[in-house]
């Protein structure tokens, strides 16, 4: 029997599933765009981001636009990498290995 | 918990990476004002160079056109960058502004050295700027596979030929025409397209 692969426990959690999977489809969004975008608390979705940040998966760059603070997020491409792989494991235990 | 149950959770996690994918790509920027304001921009400076309005400024009807255009470009890059603080970029984003500020500044020289050389004549100066137009046009609605779009640039083609064999006067009114149908008439369009699109709400994780 093929050995089942490990899922990645950083990508695995719903919220940071979800903001990288939104980084892949633009160059890079702003805090307030994910928070739209998942619905998510301002400290929940900062923890999560800072999680992924430190797995090196996003990079955070803050900046200033018309005097108003401003926090960019873009994919890296260690993240990219990681996606990908996450989800082949993902579609490699759907089919047939559970309850196989 | 079974395996049944974490099958599900698994089908779960990728239904949601591509709910959450689908979510990213789709464009939430808004141009169709765009569209609107360059219509108004080109009947102003129509009708500027064409009357003059009588009053003094304004009675200097060479610079007419030059000046409306370059007010109607600071007034799309100031709207544009205030608007782009709120969504993120996206390649498509960035490849279709790359084509029409690229387009912008070819006929602002173009048309430019054109009236400063004398070597003005409207026939001419219309067929030029429907033909950019056109494949302006054209590129952007190929990229955003958008048939509506392409329906403008087949329109602005139309009047670009239309301007080499017709008069003057019939020249004049195919820009006319086409200004309305390829500018206001489809920027309104567009505007409510996106109006309705951005109501439909954001998915949430």
């Amino acid at each position: 029997m093929p050995e089942l692969p490990e899922l990645n426990p950083v990508i695995h959690g719903k919220l940071r599933l979800a903001l990288l999977s939104l980084l892949t489809g633009v160059e890079e969004a702003e805090f307030t765009w994910l928070r739209a975008k998942t619905g998510s608390t301002d400290g929940n979705l900062g923890a999560q981001l800072l999680k992924l940040e430190e797995a090196g998966y996003v990079a955070v760059e803050k900046k200033f636009v018309q005097r108003k603070p401003q926090t960019l997020y873009r994919m890296t491409e260690a993240g990219r990498q990681a996606l990908t792989e996450y989800v082949q494991a993902l579609k490699q235990l759907l089919g047939g290995a559970i309850g196989g | 918990m079974t395996a049944n149950s974490e099958e599900l959770e698994l089908k779960d996690r990728l239904s949601l990476i591509e709910t959450m994918i689908a979510e990213g790509r789709r464009g939430t920027e808004s141009w169709g004002w765009t569209f609107v304001l360059w219509g108004v921009a080109y009947y102003f400076a129509i009708a500027w160079s064409t009357w003059g309005f009588g009053w003094s400024i304004w009675g200097h009807t060479a610079i007419a056109w030059p000046v409306t255009m370059i007010g109607a470009s600071v007034l799309t890059m100031v709207m544009a960058t205030r608007q782009r603080g709120r969504q993120p970029s996206t390649t498509i984003g960035r490849a279709i502004s790359a084509i029409w500020i690229a387009m912008g500044i070819s006929m602002f020289v173009l048309l430019l050295s054109l009236g400063l050389s004398g070597k003005y004549d409207q026939q001419l100066f219309v067929a030029v700027i429907a033909a950019m137009l056109g494949t302006t046009n054209a590129a952007s609605s190929m990229i955003l596979k958008w048939s509506e779009q392409f329906a403008c640039a087949a329109v602005w083609w139309l009047a670009a030929v239309a301007s080499c064999f017709g008069t003057v006067t019939q020249s004049s009114i195919v820009f006319l025409v086409a200004i309305f149908l390829c500018q206001i008439v489809f920027g309104g369009y567009a505007m409510v397209c996106e109006a309705r699109r951005n109501k439909q709400g954001a998915s949430h994780a």
